[in-house]
């Protein structure tokens, strides 16, 4: 079967002025449809930069992203995107916000209100529909980010580190949902992370970025049978992924030159 | 933040309105001792009671001006609201007009425009459209230059969300661009209200029959010092009275905003 989305031997490099920063080096990977693969590494490693070029928001500066065979130019319907902030309008209820992409996409409104009101359900802010986004905490303002990309029933998922400015309990809670909600719709999924524990207990494969090169130094199956849930997490191999994945990381990191410090 | 004793968190509510309720008064009785003391002349400096009592016999004219001026400035301010949310609009949609035309605004505040008053009695005559078109003028730049900037300044993840469903540059512009605007736009509106009585005013001392500006002048021609200050206190109710209506209808705009 052909992957769903193909990354080949992508760049992207910034230039400012005579200064010329490589965030991305040569990475290539293949997504499977209805896979869930985690992009894992430390901050700056240019693992969101990545995502950003598969949903069409940054320009590759060299190299392919295509998704169902053909080149990624620009945003397409097809494709959900979350970001690390829930980027709700203020002034817009939970509703609203989650409809937001299909009224802009001129889609039949009233045949997304029945689905709208499905995911509400199902991420659990039933009586919050008219609700506007500075009376819900940092974790229901992401399940309504949730519900607005799913919307229009996109057959990928990008994520952004969504759940990254959350505190840890309200992320393990969020880490279910969002499970919940995978069983559920099945979608082809890239979540970029930097939290180890995260990466494993959700995807199917973990792709391990690092700084410098800014490439992809490993990818690792998750051996772990869905329906999961956080009794894994304690179990020995749980953690020997987890330590393997953390010393890859570490590894990587000690002998960068001291200037990589500032970036 | 500190947790305050319940009963200095009263003296802090005294505070807010107490203490400058207080100075004001203070001010005021020092101002009428020191004028009786010194006996200065009504001419030069009529006491606070002399000006309370002026308003008696001149009430009925006093209205009669303050409704021409209030009335022009009113007109003059929703003039301006609405020229500078249309300059700031057609502004923004272009980046290059944008760039050639914003410099020369905020240059074109540095003007004392109090100087160009007279052009415009040059340009459009003595009556009411050459004050209206003046104080449209000097109050609109506020509002264009401060929507300008908030149509800028949209947030940037929200642009990013735009661009991620794939809204069309009109969209963004009014799903996002001019929502995040208006908070702009309202504080440029509350500069606008006391710019469009500073106008209305100016124009009626160049030229007008009636109004508290002609009025201001009329007063001291004759000496009548009181009235002057009588004509001002009713000017500053004008001024208040716009500015309190700018500032309910942006109460409505933020319950809007944040339910």
């Amino acid at each position: 079967m052909a992957p769903h989305i193909r990354i080949e031997d992508v760049r992207k490099v910034y230039r400012s002025g005579k200064d010329e920063v490589e965030a991305v080096s040569s990475v290539s990977f293949a997504v499977q449809a209805g896979e869930f693969v985690a992009i894992l590494g430390p901050s700056g490693c240019g693992k969101s930069t990545l995502l950003m070029m598969c949903a069409g928001l940054e320009p590759v500066t060299s190299g392919t992203i295509s998704i169902d065979g053909a080149a990624v130019t620009a945003p397409r319907a097809r494709v959900g995107v979350m970001f690390q902030d829930s980027t709700l309008l203020p002034w817009k209820t939970t509703l609203e916000n989650i409809l937001f992409p299909v009224r802009i996409q001129k889609r039949p409104l009233a045949e997304y209100r029945d689905r709208a009101h499905d995911l509400i359900r199902m991420v659990g802010l039933s009586g919050f529909e008219n609700t506007k986004p500075h009376q819900l905490s940092g974790g229901m303002r992401q399940r309504v980010a949730i519900c607005r990309a799913l919307i229009t029933d996109p057959d990928i998922l990008l994520m952004d580190e969504p759940f990254s400015a959350l505190d840890a309990m309200t992320r393990d809670e969020m880490n279910d949902a969002l499970l919940d909600i995978w069983e559920r719709y099945r979608k082809t999924g890239l979540f970029v992370t930097h939290s180890i524990r995260e990466a494993v207990y959700l995807a199917d494969r973990v792709l391990v970025m690092t700084r410098r090169p800014a490439t992809i130094v490993e990818d690792l199956k998750i051996p772990f049978d869905r329906p999961r849930d956080h009794s894994i997490g304690e179990s020995v191999q749980f953690n020997e992924i987890c330590a393997h994945l953390r010393s890859l990381i570490e590894h990587r990191q000690s002998p960068a030159p001291a200037r990589s410090a500032a970036a | 933040m500190k947790r305050l004793h319940p009963a200095i968190a009263r003296c802090e509510g005294l505070s807010t309105f107490g203490l400058p309720i207080g100075l004001g008064v203070f001010i005021l009785v020092a101002w009428q001792v020191i004028v009786r003391r010194a006996a200065v002349p009504q001419v030069i400096l009529p006491a606070p009671t002399d000006i309370l009592l002026s308003f008696d016999g001149i009430l009925g004219v006093l209205a009669h001006h303050a409704w021409a001026s209030g009335s022009e400035s009113f007109v003059a301010f929703i003039l301006a609201a609405i020229l500078g949310a249309t300059v700031a609009i057609l502004l923004s949609m272009s980046k290059l007009v944008y760039e050639a035309i914003y410099p020369h605004m905020v240059l074109f505040q540095l003007i004392p425009k109090i100087a160009l008053a007279p052009l415009f009695t040059f340009w459009l005559g003595i009556a009411a459209p050459s004050r209206l078109t003046y104080a449209t003028f000097i109050s609109f730049f506020p509002v264009a230059l401060a929507m300008m900037t908030g149509l800028a300044r949209a947030d940037a993840n929200a642009l990013r969300l735009c661009r991620a469903v794939g809204a069309n540059h009109w969209q963004t512009f009014f799903a996002v661009q001019i929502p995040y605007s208006l908070p702009y736009f309202f504080s440029g509106l509350k500069i606008a209200a006391t710019m469009a009585v500073i106008g209305i005013v100016v124009g009626e001392f160049i030229s007008a029959k009636e109004g508290l500006g002609y009025y201001i002048l009329y007063a001291g021609s004759r000496g009548e010092t009181a009235h002057i200050f009588a004509a001002m206190i009713v000017l500053c109710a004008i001024g208040l009275l716009l500015y309190g209506v700018t500032v309910m209808a942006e109460r409505i705009m933020q319950a809007w905003w944040r339910g």
